[in-house]
């Protein structure tokens, strides 16, 4: 450890920003039973983000038609039911990247937000991933979304 | 130029490259249904590389599962059944595939309805799956 305490400060500063930025909320398996039924006629998007140090503090709104659903935290996850049709996801960081989707009624679908190098600085941007790979990272994530009624 | 400026110029045009790529080029076409490979399922039986026009290469592993769901003028169009497809430029779109001669000649992107073809179309050997 450094005897400095200016550098041993900035390293508890750093520290407490980078635990602060994951996010903190239940286990995926631990809300599971909370989480409703899909309705007749809508469709299910989960959207996540796997937890990394790599931009961790940038957190940006995830966008679903236009509408803020959510935010795209490390490690985090949360879910929108929509009626059928074409759907686009965005996020507000510097550089807009939307996903274009379908989604059809009874269907989930998942979507991970990935952080990448924009012109100045980080962005986060959605991309399509195949159910498997979507419901095995989900199931390692927190959920951050809004509260669920007990079941 | 001294390697330490030549480095940063070198950083400065990746990330300019990688905030503005180009737009998926594409154009509007009709998907029709069409008889009787409609609702047909099929294998790939070899990987596929694909080079579209926006820069972000595509492959498609052998064994990939797929279903006609409909014909646009360049060819059959086949949605993957068990993962996604997409072409990625300043966006990224969910896209099908479309097969022609045993090629890969492009993309069907379903929520645009259109087509984005590659500049060389690539082998795409398939393979009709008779068992569920």
């Amino acid at each position: 450890m450094t005897k400095n305490p200016i550098t041993r400060r900035l390293a508890v500063v750093a520290m407490v920003a980078l635990l602060s930025a994951c996010a903190s909320g239940p286990k995926h398996a631990e809300i599971q039973s909370s989480i409703p039924a899909l309705k007749a006629g809508e469709g299910r998007l989960y959207v996540y983000r796997s937890s990394g140090m790599f931009g961790a503090a940038i957190q940006p709104n995830v966008l679903v038609n236009g509408k803020v659903v959510g935010e795209s935290k490390p490690g985090g996850f949360f879910f929108v039911d929509l009626p059928p049709g074409p759907v686009e996801v965005s996020t507000s960081t510097e550089v807009e990247k939307k996903l274009s989707l379908t989604l059809d009624a009874g269907q989930t679908r998942y979507v991970r937000t990935t952080v990448g190098l924009g012109v100045i600085v980080y962005r986060v941007y959605p991309e399509l991933v195949d159910n498997a790979e979507g419901a095995k990272a989900v199931a390692e994530t927190s959920y951050i979304g809004k509260p669920l009624a007990r079941p | 130029m001294r390697p330490r400026v030549s480095a940063a110029w070198v950083c400065l045009a990746a990330a300019l490259a990688a905030g503005c790529a180009s737009e998926v080029q594409r154009q509007s076409v009709e998907l029709v249904a069409s008889q009787p490979e409609q609702g047909r399922r099929y294998l790939t039986t070899a990987a596929v590389e694909a080079q579209p026009e926006s820069g972000y290469s595509r492959s498609i592993r052998a064994g990939t599962e797929f279903v006609a769901i409909g014909r646009v003028a360049a060819g059959l169009v086949l949605k993957p059944t068990q993962t996604v497809l997409t072409v990625e430029g300043a966006h990224v779109h969910e896209a099908y595939a479309v097969h022609r001669d045993g090629q890969l000649v492009g993309f069907y992107l379903p929520v645009e309805r259109a087509f984005a073809a590659l500049p060389k179309p690539v082998s795409m050997p398939l393979q009709e799956k008779t068992s569920p």
